[in-house]
């Protein structure tokens, strides 16, 4: 192999776990293979890995159950929550705003709303399937990009529709690093969601679809029960026991 | 019951023994079938098989020939005998009359 091509070859093991990156190059070092079927098998087996973690349902659910739609309804949330600001705060309206009566104990209560929907919905993205969290990412551009495109609030400036990337960000990197979340401050933050939406939906001022950006919340709880039962090195995937990645993986992360 | 690749894996690892590493079975697979075996399909195989608690594998010494990497070495468990031998049996007992069976090893009865 030449010393031009080497390091592309090192440069795509990166898509591996270190301990198989050391075994794989290791391995084609051994075998004296050629710079271009290196990178072929590399990739063949990057691509191997990624089709067998889309066998179990986590990348599913946390990209096309959680990240996708929640995504779609937060930018609606955040344009929602900013004309409610601006026409309470700088008397500013327009009819096509999707503001009317609230005041400013339901801006306060959408606030929260937005950050605990954004944040534990961000976490549930980061924590389920952090090998596919790319693919999830993607798709929340994805919705974002549909809604910039179809949805746009006359006199409200387009970053009105991103306050909850921020949130849903901290979120993710939490979920990420497997951060601990106890059971109490999981169950206290999915009580108080659920409470404040409930307050929200009694005095109008609940889109209906909105209800499913309470189960993030409530997954957190399923997670931390489990994780609670099993100790720290248990999944926080609250339903099955299906791996994420290999075993190899797994057994020396 | 294993598959044609997984048997030619696990029987590939238990003939290397001690020396049983990715490179070295990869080798062995290509040499006895004369197919190319696919780093992908190799590892792949190496960890579902691990999964189902018929091979155990683990991070081993480096040599120079390998730029100082380390190898990661397998090792066949019991139950991984167990199931090789199982399929093993079902091939030879599914060949008993089979044209090509007789023509290589005779009347197998």
């Amino acid at each position: 192999m030449t010393r031009i091509a080497w390091p592309l070859v090192e440069l795509a093991s990166k898509l591996l776990e270190p301990d198989e990156r050391e075994a794989v190059l290791g391995d084609l070092l051994e075998a004296k293979e050629s710079a271009g079927q290196a990178l072929l098998d590399i990739f063949g087996l990057v691509l191997r890995r990624q089709a067998l973690l889309w066998k179990n349902p986590q990348p599913w659910f946390a990209g096309f159950s959680v990240a996708l739609p929640s995504t779609y309804l937060l930018m609606h949330v955040s344009v929602s929550v900013t004309a409610t600001y601006e026409r309470l705060f700088h008397h500013r309206f327009c009819a096509s705003w999707p503001t009317g009566h609230e005041g400013f104990v339901l801006l306060f209560c959408h606030f929260f709303l937005l950050m605990a929907w954004s944040w534990a919905g961000g976490y549930v993205v980061g924590s389920a399937s952090r090998r596919t969290l790319w693919v999830s990412v993607a798709l929340s551009a994805l919705a974002c990009a549909f809604c910039l495109v179809t949805f746009h609030v006359e006199a409200l400036s387009r970053f009105s529709s991103f306050l909850f990337v921020l949130p849903a960000i901290l979120g993710v990197r939490h979920g990420f690093r497997s951060a601990h979340l106890s059971l109490a401050g999981a169950s206290l933050l999915a009580v108080t969601v659920t409470v404040l939406m409930i307050f929200a939906w009694t005095h109008q001022a609940l889109w209906v679809l909105n209800w499913a950006l309470v189960l993030p919340a409530w997954y957190l709880v399923a997670a931390a029960r489990r994780s609670r039962q099993e100790g720290p090195t248990g999944s926080w995937w609250p339903f099955d026991h299906a791996p994420l990645s290999s075993a190899f993986a797994r057994k020396n992360h | 019951m294993l598959g044609e690749f997984e048997y030619l894996l696990i029987t590939a690892a238990a003939t290397l023994a001690d020396n049983a590493y990715g490179a070295a079975i990869r080798e062995e697979i290509e040499a006895t079938t004369h197919r190319r075996c696919s780093m992908g399909a190799l590892y792949t195989t190496i960890d579902r098989l691990e999964t189902k608690g018929l091979l155990k594998t683990w991070m081993g010494d480096s040599t120079p020939q390998r730029g100082g990497r380390a190898k990661r070495m397998v090792r066949v468990t019991s139950k991984g005998v167990q199931a090789a031998k199982e399929f093993y049996d079902a091939v030879m007992r599914v060949s008993r009359g089979a044209s090509w069976a007789e023509e290589q090893t005779g009347n197998l009865s």
